[in-house]
């Protein structure tokens, strides 16, 4: 049911560029376990996944956001 | 294509982290220093941020918290690759990283800027049709309220046909 709410993708459809420091928009693509959610479930392109994927890395790595739950 | 390149200059992006032993000034100074990093190596600084202190995700060499600092600037490749290496080396860093920027055209800020407005001219039309439906909605459950005798069964799908002939019209309406 979700999916078909979040079907355009988030950063098509609001002009947005994926912007690694930005973690607030990060967050919503990542579940509990702080793992990338996949593009199916969140409607965003592959295009911008690909964005979003390394964006998260990034961020990982600058300890924005951690690599685990714990 | 062009593979040969006009100029090897780039712009480039740089966030670091200063760890929390050093007092907030004296994080400044630090700040100020690898800025100063940048400009020995011809590097233009064009944008600076300060996010103060901030708590990492994780530890990083035992440090709970650090001063994050950015900045922009232009360089050619093998200044940022001694740039990269300096702060490697630093002790008053303890993570950076340097991302190369794409530099925007006029072309493609102008684009941009028409996707926008297209973007908030649909927005305002969607709102409309919220609100019609809406309307629309709360004529749908007074019609309801007053068949309550009937079964609610029936009801169900009967509402949901009209819901679904509903949205085929205002979808229609959509694509016109
Ligand atoms: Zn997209």
């Amino acid at each position: 049911m979700k999916n078909q709410k979040t079907k355009e993708c988030h950063f098509c459809v609001n002009n947005l560029e994926v912007d690694y420091k930005d973690v607030r928009t990060l967050r919503k693509f990542i579940n509990f376990y702080m793992k990338i959610l996949p593009g199916k479930r969140t409607g965003v392109c592959a295009w911008h996944q690909r964005k979003l994927a390394t964006a998260v890395k990034r961020a990982r790595v600058m300890a924005l956001l951690s690599a685990t739950h714990k | 294509m062009s593979k040969t390149k006009k100029s090897n200059i780039g712009h480039y992006e740089v966030l670091f982290i200063v760890p929390n032993r050093f007092t907030e000034d004296e994080a400044k100074q630090v700040i100020t220093a690898v800025e100063g990093v940048i400009t020995k190596n011809n590097g233009e600084i064009d944008y600076r941020e300060y996010w103060g202190k901030k708590k990492l995700a994780y530890e990083i060499k035992h440090n709970a918290y650090g001063y994050y600092a950015l900045a922009e600037f232009n360089a050619d490749k093998e200044a940022v690759a001694l740039i990269n290496q300096e702060l490697r080396l630093s002790n008053d860093v303890i993570r950076h990283q340097i991302i190369a920027k794409r530099v925007k055209s006029e072309e493609e800020i102008a684009k941009a800027k028409a996707i926008q407005e297209k973007i908030n001219a649909r927005k305002k039309e969607e709102e409309k049709l919220l609100k019609e439906k809406n309307e629309k909605g709360e004529n749908d459950s007074k019609e309801k309220r007053s068949k309550k005798t009937e079964t609610k069964k029936e009801e169900k799908s009967d509402a949901k046909e009209l819901d679904q002939k509903l949205e085929g019209i205002l979808s229609a309406k959509d694509l016109i």
